[in-house]
């Protein structure tokens, strides 16, 4: 599946023991068969359960990046999709004070001043109602898994059709 | 601001630290008579949570308190259950078990030095401004910490919450070949730990002096990571389950973290600075060496915003000695030992990155926790960091607000707090007293 030189590195953020934190994991399974295989030879998949900047850094020059995960400070189940330009600058965002773990914003940021440009890319999450402990997805959330599967392999054709 | 009555000072969102509080200093005629750090993140009743559970499946709930230090929660815990079961585990489990702290203090070490506590030094606000002028050294930090996560990963399965410790030994034990795999990425770790040794001690935070009682963990042959004894530099010796015979835990109005002192109601010290003061001489070689290069040890003790110096040296203690734990592997037959729970209690402390950790668990006759004791680091600093404030304090209080939040901030962050394991930070506030 994944290609000698990959054009677009998939990051799927998550963990699958903590409810709706797990959907694009789920989502990933189910949107990755449905590709073609011309499409899937293009595409690299690497799960990163937190996004770091060294899964950023790296992306060699024209390669694009699509974020996969759940988030917050949404309606649970409502699909969110923007540029990892937007992402990272996005007005009135909910940053964390946490800093152990590196905000999602700041992130991205560190990866644009680090590779001197904010790489190429996408994010698509899903809206999550329920962080607890165990495997099992909300109602809401699962009802949505199909739809976050639909925009996955949405911003994987649309980013690979932009590079041409 | 000014020196005349009384002054109040707040400051209210300390950033780059882990959790959420505030400052609030009140002043008095130019004295500090207040300086209490607010910690009003939420409780999180962890010590609640586990009480019914089994020592295994409180491993992995205790692991979820913190994303940085994960395995120091894990190992204060398995530790206690296997002193309470009378468990002796594999030599070559033991030693896993250092690797995996290894793991943790590099992730954690580096992430402090290069993208919290580095912007300080260098005058900027924060790591993203850090990264557009001095894109190597953030570069840097980031390869150390990805290095502590390859080595996680591969012990405990995944980067965060790692799920492999269990009471008796691992869930699974590496191949030889995986952990031979991570060498090459080791041994360029260990070239950046010496190489930011060399960075932080030219990095000078203000001269600010005192002289306060340390605490650690101390072993005779082995810098401390998960045994050894409770030392102090004023003479407190106990064994690792014996923590509550000189320190206690006390609730102050200001903070939601419960706050630790001596039995002489005194505030002490843990963290790096503690540890290369107190169990220096079980450094690794190449570290020991590193230490003397720098001529810092002195200024360590005394200075807190040389933490950062003794972070690097530690650094470079723990990729070294990772190496020479996967040098020295040897996958035992079975991954565990069988372990027999039996009533009673059940403590210990280990060295979490930023200090001492101690949990303790009353564990009833079947087998399940009845009550538990988990005592962070932080909290146990808290008062330390309070005491250092008020003493700090007067020099800033002429500054502009914004330079003086800066100031206090900073020396908050030379402790490297964790106010979401405390709470289980900065809202700065000062206040005049008409």
């Amino acid at each position: 599946m994944t290609a000698l030189v990959p054009e677009l590195r998939v990051l799927v953020c998550g963990t699958a023991d903590r409810g709706d934190d797990g959907a694009a994991l789920a989502a990933i399974t189910h949107a990755l068969p449905d590709l073609p295989e011309h499409v899937r030879c293009r595409i690299e998949v690497r799960r990163c359960p937190q996004l770091d900047v060294t899964d950023i850094i790296d992306l060699h020059d024209g390669e694009s990046c699509l974020v996969v995960d759940t988030v917050v400070g949404v309606e649970p189940g409502t699909i969110v999709t923007m540029s990892l330009d937007e992402l990272a600058r996005r007005a009135g965002s909910i940053t964390p004070r946490s800093s152990h773990a590196l905000s999602v914003d700041d992130t991205l940021l560190i990866a644009e001043a680090v590779r001197g440009t904010m790489p190429p890319g996408a994010f698509v999450g899903i809206g999550g109602k329920w962080f607890g402990y165990g495997e099992r997805f909300s109602r809401v959330v699962k009802a949505g898994l199909p739809a976050l599967a639909d925009a996955i392999r949405d911003a994987i054709e649309a980013l690979l059709l932009a590079r041409r | 601001m000014g020196h005349g009555g009384d002054l109040r000072f707040q400051v209210e969102n300390l950033t780059r630290v882990e959790g959420e509080g505030s400052l609030h200093l009140r002043v008095r005629d130019g004295v500090v008579r207040e300086a209490h750090l607010e910690i009003f993140e939420a409780p999180r009743y962890f010590e609640a949570l586990v009480v019914g559970r089994t020592p295994d499946e409180i491993i992995d709930i205790v692991a979820r308190i913190c994303g940085i230090c994960p395995v120091a929660y894990q190992m204060s815990a398995v530790h206690a259950f296997e002193s309470l079961f009378e468990v002796a585990v594999h030599t070559q489990v033991r030693a896993l078990r250092r690797l995996l702290y290894c793991a943790e203090w590099i992730e954690s070490h580096a992430l402090h030095i290069y993208l919290l506590h580095a912007p300080d030094f260098l005058g900027y606000p924060s790591a993203v401004e850090l990264a557009r002028d001095h894109r190597e050294l953030v570069t840097d930090g980031l390869r150390l910490k990805k290095a502590g996560n390859h080595l996680l990963s591969t012990l405990g399965g995944r980067p965060i919450h790692p799920v492999s410790v269990r009471v008796g030994g691992f869930s699974r034990m590496p191949r030889k070949a995986e952990l031979m795999a991570l060498r090459p990425i080791l041994e360029e770790a260990l070239a950046l730990s010496l190489a930011t040794v060399d960075v932080a001690v030219g990095l000078h935070g203000p001269d600010f002096e005192r002289e306060p009682r340390l605490v650690a963990l101390r072993h005779p042959t082995e810098y401390p990571l998960n045994d050894g004894r409770i030392v102090s530099s004023d003479g407190v010796d106990l064994a690792p389950p014996d923590w509550d015979e000189a320190f206690h835990e006390v609730q102050v109005p200001w903070s939601n973290a419960l706050q630790s002192r001596a039995d002489d109601g005194l505030p002490y010290l843990l963290g790096p600075s503690a540890r290369i003061v107190l169990a220096g001489e079980q450094l690794h070689p190449l570290a020991k060496e590193a230490l003397a290069r720098t001529g810092a040890l002195d200024s360590i003790r005394r200075n807190p915003y040389r933490s950062i110096v003794a972070r690097a040296v530690e650094l470079v203690h723990v990729t070294a000695e990772a190496l020479d734990i996967i040098d020295a592997y040897e996958r035992p037959d079975r991954p565990s030992v069988p372990a027999v729970a039996r009533p009673g209690v059940a403590a210990w402390a280990t060295e979490a990155p930023r200090g001492l950790l101690f949990h303790k668990y009353v564990v009833g006759e079947d087998g399940k926790v009845e009550a538990a004791t988990i005592v962070p680091p932080t909290s146990q600093n808290q008062a330390a960091i309070e005491a250092d404030l008020a003493t700090f304090a007067p020099r800033i209080l002429d500054l502009p607000i914004g330079d003086a939040t800066h100031q206090l901030e900073q020396l908050i962050r030379s402790y490297d707090p964790c106010i979401s394991c405390a709470t289980h930070f900065l809202d700065l506030s000062v206040e005049q007293i008409p």
